[in-house]
């Protein structure tokens, strides 16, 4: 138990340090690169708990797409790192009294007084064989059905607002559609064959006008 | 259970110390004489010309915006592959509604031609 006890800690602090860090540093992919380490760290505290594939699904999920999704961003939007710099040193103090109060009040709700060892004490460590996809499984497509399917929905809204919001059709590529090539059939539309008569021959004129030798075509 | 993935933290913590043990051997033993120029970027020996920053296609957000909502999709496959045989008909059937869902989204971004590049 003294290991996972340290291994907490360490992990805690280097989810909090790089929290920090990502509203803190001045370039905005440092930010994000932040964000990283912190989910890392919380996916392994996760796994602490014995929650593997939630730990999995974090890295893959968050770190792979959603992150990758705000590097997007950053790339597109032109950030004027100077006017940020101002502007966090204005607003610092109300931002730090503001931070203050929400630490307060979440240490008020979900602290040691209702969510202690008390009321909720540790689950036993479980078996080698323990499977937590497994479980997961059981228990979401049994009890939970319903929040299930409504997930789907808003997987829904959100491609049909995606391709809503972004596709644009560029008029001026000429794109050709290989569903359409297929259809292309050896026929007479296919090659033609244009006889196009010679043209008569022309003699050119002669170079020099000093030669004194006129032509006579 | 935890056991199992102590070889894993393990891989981990060697990885970190490869890694950054290279970069501090080379921030120790190195020396640092910085120059304007030195840290200036690189431009075939120019002055640079303009901000590295170059306009962004949105085609590129559309494929990581779909490609996340795929992910989410087979993320929640996982648990029902591993625990389909002890779900029976219910949990078959509700896997299948919600693919269906899902299947109408991807004809509609099919057919709307989000799927070709150009």
């Amino acid at each position: 138990m003294g290991f996972e006890k340290f291994l907490f800690y360490v992990l805690a602090a280097t989810l909090i340090a790089a929290a920090g860090m990502v509203v803190t540093r001045r370039n905005p992919v440092h930010a994000v690169l932040f964000l990283v380490v912190a989910f890392f760290s919380s996916a392994m505290l996760w796994m602490l708990l014995e929650a593997e594939f939630l730990a999995i699904s974090l890295v893959l999920v968050y770190v792979g797409a959603v992150l990758v999704l705000f590097l997007f961003v950053i790339m597109m939007l032109d950030v004027d790192i100077a006017t940020l710099k101002a502007q966090f040193i204005r607003h610092l103090p109300l931002a730090l009294v503001v931070g203050v109060i929400m630490l307060v009040e979440i240490f008020l709700v979900v602290g040691p007084g209702n969510f202690g060892g008390e009321s909720f004490p540790n689950p036993a460590p479980q078996g080698p064989d323990y499977n937590n996809t497994r479980e997961l499984g059981l228990l979401l497509y049994s009890s939970y059905l319903y929040p299930f399917e409504i997930a789907a929905v808003i997987l829904l809204v959100a491609i049909v607002a995606a391709i809503r919001l972004t596709l644009r059709h560029r008029p001026d590529t000429k794109y050709l559609d290989p569903s359409k090539q297929v259809y292309v059939r050896k026929g007479p539309d296919r090659v033609q064959l244009i006889r196009v008569p010679p043209e008569p021959r022309r003699v050119p004129p002669t170079a020099t006008p000093t030669s004194g030798v006129e032509d006579e075509a | 259970m935890l056991d199992n993935y102590l070889p894993i933290l393990i891989f981990m913590i060697i990885g970190l110390l490869v890694g950054g043990g290279a970069m501090v051997a080379g921030f120790v033993l190195g020396e640092r004489r910085p120059d304007h120029q030195k840290n200036s970027p690189y431009e075939c020996g120019f002055e640079a010309f303009e901000t590295a920053r170059l306009k962004f296609d949105v085609r590129y957000y559309l494929v990581a915006i779909l490609f996340i909502i795929f992910d989410l999709e087979i993320a929640f496959l996982f648990p029902w592959a591993v625990a389909l045989d002890g779900l029976g008909m219910v949990g078959f059937l509700a896997m299948v509604i919600f693919l269906a869902i899902l299947v109408v989204g991807f004809v509609y971004e099919w057919k709307k031609g989000a799927l070709e590049w150009e």
